[in-house]
């Protein structure tokens, strides 16, 4: 790896989402320029061909994104990454990750929507946009990095998670986190790496491939089952579509085989829900509020937090990681003995709090939001107090 | 008192056009944006067709063009230009319909745009700023990069065996039969700023004819994506620029309308 060996350095959190997936193992990038994700496309096109990787340039995000799920067929690590007006672009290849299983990490770093909205303005407006861009709403797993070091952990698992569960990975970024310098103390990052998909490369006699080629890259026997990907150009037939398939990769239109297919994209992840989630929690025990965030507001409300507390205010935190799959357990945890629940968002009127209303019960819920510009400490603690 | 204006006397030989707004322009010093705005603007006063001028603008440095033209400007998603034109042209055939876009937006995100827009001949102009890097997101390499050249994602050169070669968009949409008018003019010094207006005066009257798609690609600068000094990437532009994207014309009415 070129990273500097000293041990403190400045770094964007784009710049260490880009670090972060060379770590990963992350060996194919494909990107289009946008304001404020340009940075990690930046810094692939300048890391990974050192690293033994290819990245490219595409003429636009519909590219960017087909181009990896192509080199992902193969059994590289894949990313791209964009900002809102891409995203919305890349939503239909999103779609077909999913439905042909092929593992993919897309970093959404937010800027204020819609349509081509502020370049240059943070936000985060496209939670809902990230998680429920399937027809059919299939649960995708959504990863929100706080800091410029959670961005670089995040992006390892990011791919990890892709990769054995075989499916899209959303890192939703936004620009304040994306764009903003911090310093990094390489000795406190985790040298590890991101697990790989299951797989099947390994050349087999004639017998077996006649056998095996009939299982093709979807094969399950039980519908929470990870298929056992095989790559393409590989020893066995593979068919990848994304049309309603069969377990062979086979275009039917529904069939029971395939709606048990349809069924097993969301199984994989439901069955192992509690597996997929990550969350800081500070909980106070005597405390009535619970102060739930996420991304860069996270941080202004961990002021907010110490400054309640600072004058004797009981109040507990929840920064939720893993947006998606909902982390209910840990928020049942958190919830516990909770009378008023405070979501901190940047967005119009609380994207992700109408989502996590639905599992609290009998709590207050409300909202800190805002559009255009950051939400400050203060108005979190008037909130927390108020 | 009232002083007398300061021109009297005097013939006015060269003023700012009317339908340019007195705003002053973002555009880095130098970049040939702004002369190409003043040009299209000379020639809407000169047809006095400013209430029948609509542009559509792209997402790239000149998404403030409506601040400057004084003409109806919508601006389009990226890439999308060609196409919100079809639809304002479609439903207001007596109108003059431009739009105004980037290399960017219009042979990388916008291409496909671009090629059926031209392929259907539709009766509007295409003004195509082609200065070989994405300006607006900081110089990052285009489809229309030369080989060699060096911006923030080709940082030892653009090469063709990875990114392909520079993409001569206007020479391909020439070989369809929707185009009327196709020419490549440039902004770099008085005499190519006369070719242009004319070549700009042509195509809004052809725009008459209904007859096609008029298609005029102005090879320019971004001083600031390319890191130079104005004066060096005009220079730069005449040395690498034209031989790659030669001035001219590419296809005029006589050859397609009989
Ligand atoms: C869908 C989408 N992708 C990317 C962008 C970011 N973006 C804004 S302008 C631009 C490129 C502009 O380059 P060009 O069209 O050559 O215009 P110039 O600034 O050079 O005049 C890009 C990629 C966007 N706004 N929307
Ligand atoms: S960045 Fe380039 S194209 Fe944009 S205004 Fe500056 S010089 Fe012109
Ligand atoms: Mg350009």
């Amino acid at each position: 790896m070129s990273f500097s060996s000293s041990v403190v350095q400045l770094r964007s959190g784009n710049q260490m989402m880009a670090e972060g997936a060379i770590q990963a193992g992350c060996k194919f990038f494909a990107g289009y320029p946008i304001t404020p994700a340009t940075g990690i496309f930046k810094t692939m096109i300048d890391l990974l061909p050192a690293n033994a990787g290819v990245a490219l340039s595409a003429p636009d995000e519909i590219s960017a994104i087909a181009y990896c799920i192509g080199a992902s067929m193969r059994g590289f690590k894949t990313m791209t990454a964009t900002s809102g007006p891409g995203w919305s672009l890349m939503i239909e290849s999103v779609q077909y990750a999913l439905m042909t299983e092929t593992p993919l990490v897309v970093a959404l770093v937010q800027r204020l929507g819609p349509s081509t909205g502020g370049a240059t303005q943070g936000g985060q407006g496209d939670v809902l946009l990230a998680e429920f861009c399937t027809s059919g709403g299939y649960t995708l797993p959504v990863l929100c990095p706080t800091n410029a070091k959670e961005c670089f952990e995040l992006t390892i698992l990011a791919f990890t998670w892709s990769e054995i569960l075989r499916m899209p990975v959303i890192l939703l970024s936004d620009k304040e986190t994306g764009m903003t310098v911090e310093s990094i103390d390489y000795s406190t990052l985790s040298n590890a790496t991101s697990q790989n998909r299951p797989s099947n490369f390994a050349f087999r006699d004639y017998g077996e491939f006649q056998k095996e080629q009939r299982k093709g890259t979807y094969y399950i026997d039980a519908l929470q089952e990870i298929p056992t990907f095989a790559p393409v150009g590989g020893d066995r037939k593979v068919t990848a579509t994304g049309s309603a398939h069969d377990k062979q990769g086979k275009l039917q239109k529904n069939s029971p085989e395939t709606i048990d297919m349809l069924i097993h994209l969301e199984e994989k992840l439901r069955w192992r829900h509690d597996d997929f989630s990550l969350v800081n929690m500070d909980l106070q025990e005597s405390a009535k509020t619970l102060v739930i965030s996420y991304g860069i507001t996270s941080r202004a409300a961990k002021d907010a937090v110490g400054a309640a507390r600072n004058v004797g205010h009981a109040v507990s935190s929840l920064v939720i990681q893993s947006l998606f799959p909902i982390p209910v357990k840990k928020l049942a945890q958190a919830l516990d003995g909770i009378e008023r629940v405070v979501v901190v968002e940047e967005n119009m009127h609380g994207l992700y709090r109408s989502v996590l209303e639905r599992y609290c019960n009998g709590q207050r819920v409300q909202g800190v939001n805002k559009i255009g510009a950051m939400i400050t400490p203060k108005e979190i603690l008037n909130a927390i107090l108020g | 008192m009232k002083l007398p204006p300061i021109t009297n006397g005097f013939e006015i030989v060269y003023k700012k056009p009317d339908t340019l707004t007195d705003t002053p322009m973002h555009y880095c010093p130098g970049c040939g944006h702004g002369v190409v705005h003043r040009v299209l603007m000379e020639v809407v006063d000169e047809m006095k067709i400013q209430d029948k001028t609509i542009g559509v603008a792209p997402v790239g440095c000149s998404v403030f063009a409506y601040n400057y033209m004084n003409v109806d400007m919508q601006e389009a998603a990226h890439g999308r230009a060609t196409a919100v034109a079809t639809g304002i042209k479609r439903v207001l055939p007596d109108r003059f319909v431009f739009t105004y876009q980037g290399d960017g937006d219009l042979a990388a995100i916008g291409t496909g745009e671009t090629v059926h827009t031209v392929n259907r001949g539709e009766n509007i102009l295409i003004v195509f700023i082609n200065n070989g890097v994405y300006g607006m997101t900081g110089g990052q390499m285009a489809p229309t990069t030369l080989l060699g050249m060096k911006t923030t994602t080709s940082p030892y050169g653009r090469e063709a065996a990875s990114a392909g070669f520079p993409l001569k968009i206007t020479n391909l949409i020439t070989q369809l039969p929707g185009a009327l008018y196709v020419t490549r003019q440039a902004v770099h010094e008085p005499n190519a700023v006369r070719r242009l207006k004319k070549a700009v005066r042509l195509a809004f009257e052809y725009q008459l004819l209904k007859k096609g798609t008029c298609f005029i690609e102005v090879v320019s600068n971004c001083p600031s994506g390319w890191k130079m000094t104005p004066q060096e990437s005009n220079k730069w532009m005449e040395e690498n620029m034209f031989p790659m994207y030669p001035l001219g014309d590419l296809k005029v009415p006589s050859q397609t309308m009989n």
